[in-house]
């Protein structure tokens, strides 16, 4: 019989989810900031329309949140379609 | 200028005076007058966020690469153009129409760094302004038939 014990622990670690935020400019398209959103996310019409004016309104939109690979795959997807963007730890 | 879509898809423009194409042709100088850079102005919200450094390493050069290709691509079609100094047209292929999109709102977004039209009455602008306020409306027209009729 060995001597030796072994201790096995679960570390289960939740990864933090991130958000993607649009922020306000005075130049894109409101239709275009709309055309983007569905193009990249794949939301319906109403949705990303609803994000827009939240982003023309409010000054930016929270458009996506999850985890950090595909949170900054999408920030580069939406700034190459020139949308002022950046991504931030979910509180 | 008439801009109109295609049985194919893309975009017709047809070009009727030598003033259309002084526009057209001002859309790659406007969007690298001033030097600025626009991967660094969509990238601005990011400042002092954990991987900035990184950002800035490893994605902005691409953002560039792609922006200058939208320039480049522009260039290339109105050298193109089949025409005179006063007259043209200008094909825009389907698959084409989100470069052109995206060079037009490179023009657009450096003239909006660099003139603020919404605090100014247009008889009030000098005659810089107003001129690159005429081009930035000629820009929206083309990017709201481009949006509208080709890339929806």
């Amino acid at each position: 019989m060995s001597d030796t014990l072994t201790d096995t622990r679960e570390d289960v670690s939740l990864d933090t989810p991130w958000n993607v935020i649009v922020h306000d400019d005075p130049v894109n398209l409101m239709g275009y900031v709309t055309w983007v959103l569905m193009k990249i996310f794949g939301y319906p019409e109403s949705r990303a329309a609803a994000m827009m004016m939240e982003v023309h309104q409010r000054g930016r939109s929270i458009v996506w949140s999850g985890g950090r690979e595909k949170a900054e795959f999408y920030t580069q997807q939406l700034q190459a379609h020139q949308l002022r963007t950046s991504m931030e730890k979910a509180e | 200028m008439k801009a109109a879509p295609t049985l194919k898809g893309g975009l017709r423009i047809d070009i009727e005076s030598a003033l259309d194409w002084m526009v057209l042709r001002c859309i790659p100088y406007d969007a690298r007058a001033g030097g600025s850079d626009l991967t660094e102005r969509l990238a601005e919200p990011m400042a002092g966020s954990e991987g900035e450094e990184d950002w800035r390493e490893f994605v902005l050069p691409d953002l560039r690469d792609a922006f200058n290709l939208q320039l480049s691509t522009i260039e290339q079609a109105l050298k193109e153009v089949e025409g005179d100094e006063e007259t043209g047209e200008i094909h825009i292929a389907k698959e084409d129409a989100e470069l052109w999109y995206g060079g037009i709102n490179q023009a657009q977004l450096a003239l909006a760094a660099r003139y603020d039209f919404s605090n100014v009455e247009r008889s009030e602008m000098p005659p810089g302004m107003r001129s690159a306020w005429f081009r930035s409306q000629a820009y929206f027209y083309i990017q709201s038939v481009l949006l509208e009729h080709v890339m929806k």
